[in-house]
C-alpha cells in the first residue's frame, strides 16, 4: 500500500463523505478547529513568556506548567481531531499544500523542542524553577513561541493556499450540454 | 446598509487594501494570532475570578500579569479588523457571525474590566456569586470571537435564514 492509495482510502471513507455532504460540518469542525488553535497558542505563550522572562518573574515555573498545560493539552487534542477531520475531505490536495507540509513539520519541532525541554532543561528546574531560566530554558521558550505561532499562521496560508478540488467523484457522469 | 458598504468598498483606502493580495493575507493572520494572546489572556482573568486559576494569587496580581497584554493584543486585533473590514464591508456587514461577533467583543471587554471593578471594590475576599457568573459569561464571551471570525466566510452555511446574506 502506498502513500496514494492511502490517501485516496481516507478521502473516500464514508467519514470523508459525511463531513463534505453534511451542511454544515465542515464550517464547524474548521471554526471549532481555530478555536482550538488559538487557544494552544494562547496558553503555551503564558509558560513560554515565564520562560523568557517576560511575565510571572517571580511565579514557579512548574506552577505555571500545572495551571496551563492541561488546557494546552485538551485544546491540542481538539486541534487534532478537528484537524484529522478536515484532512479526510480532499486528503491528496492537503497532503501535497505546501503549507501544511510546512505546518507539520513545525507541529513536529515544536513537539521534539518540548520533548527535549523535558529531558534535558527541566531536569534541573530546581535551581531557577521561581528565579531566572538559564539560556537553555529561554531558547526553548523562544523556539516554542515561534514554532506555535508558526503553527497558527501556516493552518491560515493552508486555506490561501489549498485550492479546491475539482475532480469528479467516482460514479458521477457528467453529462455536457450539447 | 449595504448601500454603505458597497459606497466604502469603492472608496480609495478600501481599494488599497482589497488590491493587495498579501497585505489581505498578513492582516487576516496577524489578526489570528494576535487573538490567541488575546483570548488566552481575557480566559486568565476570568479563570481566576472563578477561582479556577492562580487562587494562590490575589485577582489584583493575576490582573495586573494579563490586562496589559489583554489591551496590546486587542488594540492589534482592533486595528486588523477595522483595516480587513474597510477591505471588504459587503462581506464582513451582511454577515451575522461578524455583529455577533462584535456584540461578544464588547460583552468580553465589558465583563472584564466589571471583574476588575468588582475585584477592587472587595480585595481579598472571594467574589460574588453575581461576579462568578459574569466571569462565566465573559470566558464563553472570549472563546466565541475566533470560531466566529471564521463563520463569517460561511455566513449561510452556518446561519441559514438567520444570516444577512442574501
Amino acid at each position: 500500500m502506498n502513500v496514494e492509495s492511502i490517501l485516496d482510502s481516507i478521502q473516500g471513507s464514508a467519514l470523508a463523505e459525511w463531513m463534505r455532504d453534511t451542511n454544515p460540518a465542515m464550517q464547524i469542525v474548521e471554526s471549532t478547529h481555530v478555536l482550538a488553535a488559538v487557544l494552544v497558542l494562547g496558553t503555551v505563550l503564558i509558560a513560554d513568556l515565564r520562560l523568557l522572562g517576560l511575565a510571572d518573574p517571580q511565579r514557579a515555573f512548574t506552577h505555571i506548567g500545572r495551571e496551563t498545560l492541561p488546557l494546552t493539552w485538551a485544546a491540542f487534542a481538539v486541534a487534532v481531531v478537528t484537524g484529522s477531520l478536515m484532512f479526510t475531505t480532499s486528503a491528496q490536495t492537503y497532503f501535497g499544500n505546501t503549507a501544511f507540509q510546512l505546518k507539520a513539520l513545525a507541529l513536529l519541532a515544536a513537539g521534539l523542542n518540548m520533548l527535549l525541554f523535558q529531558l534535558l532543561t527541566a531536569r534541573g528546574i530546581g535551581a531557577w524553577d521561581s528565579g531566572r531560566p538559564p539560556p537553555t530554558a529561554r531558547i526553548a521558550g523562544v523556539v516554542s513561541l515561534l514554532l506555535w505561532a508558526a503553527v497558527v499562521l501556516l493552518g491560515r496560508w493552508i486555506g490561501f493556499t489549498k485550492g479546491y478540488d475539482f475532480t469528479i467523484p467516482p460514479g458521477v457522469e457528467l453529462v455536457l450540454p450539447g | 446598509m449595504r448601500a454603505f458598504a458597497e459606497w466604502l468598498y469603492g472608496t480609495g483606502p478600501s481599494a488599497a487594501i482589497h488590491s493587495t493580495l498579501w497585505l489581505i493575507r498578513l492582516l487576516q493572520a496577524t489578526h489570528l494570532v494576535t487573538a490567541g494572546v488575546a483570548v488566552g489572556s481575557g480566559v486568565m482573568i476570568a479563570l481566576r475570578a472563578l477561582g479556577w486559576q492562580r487562587a494562590d494569587e490575589p485577582f489584583e496580581a493575576v490582573w495586573k500579569r494579563f490586562a496589559p497584554w489583554l489591551a496590546g493584543s486587542l488594540a492589534v486585533m482592533v486595528a486588523t479588523g477595522i483595516a480587513q473590514t474597510i477591505s471588504d464591508p459587503v462581506r464582513e456587514f451582511t454577515a451575522t457571525s461578524y455583529w455577533l461577533k462584535l456584540t461578544l467583543l464588547l460583552g468580553g471587554v465589558l465583563g472584564t474590566w466589571s471583574l476588575a471593578r468588582a475585584a477592587r471594590r472587595a480585595p481579598g475576599a472571594n467574589l460574588s456569586p453575581a461576579v462568578k457568573l459574569i466571569a462565566a459569561a465573559v470566558i464563553l464571551c472570549w472563546l466565541a470571537l475566533p470560531p466566529l471570525g471564521r463563520m463569517i466566510g460561511y455566513d449561510l452555511a452556518i446561519w441559514g435564514s438567520l444570516s444577512l446574506r442574501e
